[in-house]
């Protein structure tokens, strides 16, 4: 990166200067290595980087990968049917209460939570889908929502599901062979998943699924035995699952700002159901599990503190030259002031890169083990290695993070001339409104993120989560229109300035 | 004091003087403290605009600490607080002034009790300019955007015993931040590294215990961190949640502040300047 760096900078120039650059470069780097403070301030951005890193994992805990891999809580309404059999109904109408709210036609080996089952079903925005057994990816069907015909057929260990338009020409959505009973629970569901909310409460963040209702009309809806009679029984309806956010989260009492759960209802007028109610079915993924942590991006979080530290390698870089009056020889040595302090970025930019690259790698490797030992471990939490692209991408981001902070800190340096100014104000622009942010809000916060030099973070991610405010590159680049900025006006300023 | 005393106090009031001609004729501390004051104030404006007692969620859980909130300024003007106390020493190593000064007044005692003072007096009205604007702002404004008494909020009002503790308690934690400042700055002699070391004890504590996860070290970490410490004079609500009371979170920085002016002062008298 470094040679790229050069060779375009020096290629327009005639061979004679370009030797004249090489030199400038190493006059650089011997007044940058010959300093003692350069190694004190490299080993401490290692050490800070490694030990804060270290920090932040060693208390992380999780439960992830312990509990329960599926969600399964719904409003059932359902009679037995015992031998082969099908159950078809048309969702009418079904309330946009969230996303992947759900609505359908299930048979299901049991009333209890996790019993194996087929369900067929519509979705608000997601169109048809078919589950069997919690199995992972659930198959698509047709795009369209309610009003829509569903129906599932159980011959034997086979069970298909079938959608239509108008109740007589259906579609094959799918089918899955299950081992299920003889006497099986056939009948309507509906669910709704939560939404996604945090609530700041006084001086703590809380952080999880508000609670929606679903609801859905159903009409037509028949239970059939294999003969084509009517399945004998009427219909009972319950919550599955419990009716508490308890069931399936099993946690403490309700946060405050969040909605109570709601019990399922239905009733049933002239043939149409009526029915609500709220949770989810399906299997639970690492990746969709809301607000699951990014151990890469934790295993890396020891830079916020290392990042002070190289800024001030770049300011003291520049200021001690005008601090011991160096910079006039310097200048005298070589006129062209652009050039000289191009060679000063350059050699800074390279060193902060191999020291970064030393803190991050150390930093992702040390915290490995612990967090192994702290509970995440697949599945939910996958082992992480460093030939995979967000991982690579997390750690050697991270050098290039310090690379341009260390860069930022050299053209303020230049900009100011005083080392304890320009270190003041680095820090201020850097760290304060992060502080200040966190106290405020959550939204406060993520434009911290987007819009402070801080936002170069981002290149850490792996894992999106609800609270990522800005995408990898995106956020780099802001960083880099920040170092750019003050380069830039660092240079305008050396080119006007007496030195 | 003893014998030597009476040497001192005739001339301690002229070396106060000079001091305090020192910090008037340079122009960046006059910028500096009015950066302290109008950095404060800027982003306690931000702050006060911007909140709104629909952001948070319903019932009784939206129960905003408006104080505190509207004096979130303070964490930007207290780094140019440091700044200047910092400089004050730091400049007279920088430029080796300190040696004319040391030998106009060879009793090192009077110069560095002096010398603190001057900050201190600085520091002081600056620093009740700064918490004091913010505060009325608040009083003002706040009920414009919906913190109204029928909404649970009475106006901001110095009366109130919460309230009066986070100004006083404020203007409080600048001065001691100004003496610690100081501390720090005749200890190391440097204005590069006293004002890293100032910056990186106040600020990074904090950083940090955002990226803890184990609550019982936070807290602890929180505790005893001069700046998250004493900065908890400024709650008004919920104390209970606090990991360290208003007033004993205030005594913490007291003690830092304390402990670095006397680490300081022996240096100072012992060492050659």
């Amino acid at each position: 990166m470094t040679a790229d760096t050069l060779s375009r900078t020096a290629a327009p120039l005639p061979p004679a200067d370009r030797d004249r650059f090489g030199r400038l470069l190493r006059a650089e780097w011997t007044k940058l290595t010959s300093i003692r403070s350069t190694a004190i301030i490299l080993l401490l951005t290692i050490g800070l980087t490694i030990m804060v890193s270290l920090l932040s994992v060693s208390g992380s805990q999780t439960s992830g990968g312990s509990g329960p891999t599926y969600r399964d809580r719904f409003h059932f309404v359902h009679r037995t049917l015992t031998g082969d059999g099908s159950i078809t109904a048309r969702v009418g109408a079904q309330a946009d209460s969230q996303e992947w709210a759900k609505a359908g036609v299930m048979i299901k080996a049991a009333e209890t939570p996790g019993a194996r089952y087929a369900a067929l079903m519509v979705t608000p925005r997601h169109g048809v889908r078919w589950q069997a057994d919690f199995a992972l990816p659930d198959t698509a069907g047709s795009s369209g929502g309610a009003p829509r015909w569903l129906r599932i057929t159980r011959a034997g260990q086979l069970l298909t599901g079938e959608e239509s338009a108008d109740g007589l020409a259906w579609t094959r959505v799918g089918s899955s062979t299950l081992v299920l009973p003889r006497a099986v629970e056939i009948g309507l569901f509906v669910t709704s998943p939560g939404i996604f909310k945090v609530v700041k409460h006084g001086n703590s963040t809380t952080a999880g699924p508000d609670e929606t209702v679903g609801r859905a009309t159903f009409d037509n809806v028949a239970a059939r035995t294999g003969a084509g009679t009517p399945a004998p029984g009427s219909w009972r309806d319950e919550d599955v699952g419990g009716s508490g956010r308890g069931a399936d989260a099993g946690g403490p009492g309700l946060p405050d700002g969040f909605t109570p759960p709601v019990p399922g209802t239905s009733t049933e007028t002239g043939g149409v159901f009526t029915v609500t109610g709220s949770g989810d079915i399906g299997g639970v993924s690492p990746e969709d599990e809301q607000g699951g942590d990014d151990t890469v991006m934790n295993s890396l979080s020891g830079v916020q503190i290392g990042l002070i530290v190289i800024a001030v390698l770049g300011v003291l870089f520049a200021t001690s030259e005008y601090k011991t009056g160096i910079i006039r020889s310097t200048f005298a040595a070589d006129p062209r002031r652009v050039r000289v302090f191009t060679a000063k970025a350059a050699v800074v930019w390279a060193v902060a890169f191999g020291c970064g690259l030393v803190a991050s790698v150390a930093a992702f490797l040390i915290s490995q083990p612990t967090l192994h030992r702290n509970g995440f471990r697949p599945p939910a939490y996958p082992y992480r290695s460093l030939t995979e692209w967000p991982v690579l991408r997390a750690v050697v981001g991270t050098a290039l993070f310090l690379a341009v902070f260390a860069l930022f800190g050299l053209a303020v340096g230049t900009i100011l001339r005083r080392a304890a100014t320009a270190i003041t104000l680095v820090v201020a622009v850097v760290l304060v409104p992060q502080l200040i942010a966190s106290n405020l809000s959550l939204e406060a916060s993520k434009w911290v993120n987007r819009a402070t030099p801080l936002a170069g973070l981002a290149i850490q991610q792996t894992r999106h989560r609800f609270d990522t405010p800005i995408g990898p590159w995106a956020g780099f680049a802001v960083l880099c229109a920040w170092a750019v900025a003050t380069l830039a006006l660092a240079f305008w300023l050396l080119r006007r300035r007496d030195a | 004091m003893t014998a030597a005393g009476a040497v001192v106090r005739p001339r301690l009031p002229r070396v106060v003087r000079a001091e305090w001609t020192k910090l008037r004729t340079l122009p960046v501390n006059g910028w500096t403290l009015l950066a302290a004051v109008g950095l404060t104030w800027a982003v306690s404006a931000a702050t006060v605009s911007g909140l709104d007692p629909a952001s948070c969620p319903s019932g009784r859980g939206c129960d905003l600490d408006i104080t505190q909130a509207t004096l979130a300024g303070v964490y930007l003007g207290q780094v140019a607080v440091v700044l200047l106390a910092v400089l004050v020493v730091t400049t007279e190593y920088d430029t080796r002034t300190i040696h004319s000064t040391l030998a106009a007044t060879p009793n090192r005692a009077a110069v560095l009790a002096a010398k603190l003072a001057v900050v201190s007096a600085a520091v002081l009205p600056a620093a009740v300019l700064a918490v004091a604007g913010p505060l009325l702002a608040g009083r003002l404004w706040l009920p414009g955007n919906g913190f109204t008494r029928a909404a649970g909020y009475p106006p901001i009002s110095l009366a109130d015993g919460p309230t009066g503790r986070a100004f006083l308690g404020s203007v409080l934690y600048l001065s001691l931040l100004a003496l610690f400042g100081a501390g720090v700055a005749v200890i190391v002699r440097h204005s590069a590294a006293a004002i890293s070391t100032m910056l990186a004890v106040l600020l990074v504590p904090a950083i940090v215990a955002g990226l803890m996860s184990d609550d019982r070290w936070r807290d602890r970490l929180l505790e005893l961190a001069p700046m998250t410490a004493g900065l908890s004079v400024q709650v008004t609500k919920r104390l209970d949640t606090l990991p360290i009371g208003p007033w004993a979170g205030l005594g913490v920085l007291a003690g830092y502040a304390a402990g670095a002016v006397v680490l300081g002062a022996v240096l100072f008298l012992r060492r050659d300047a």
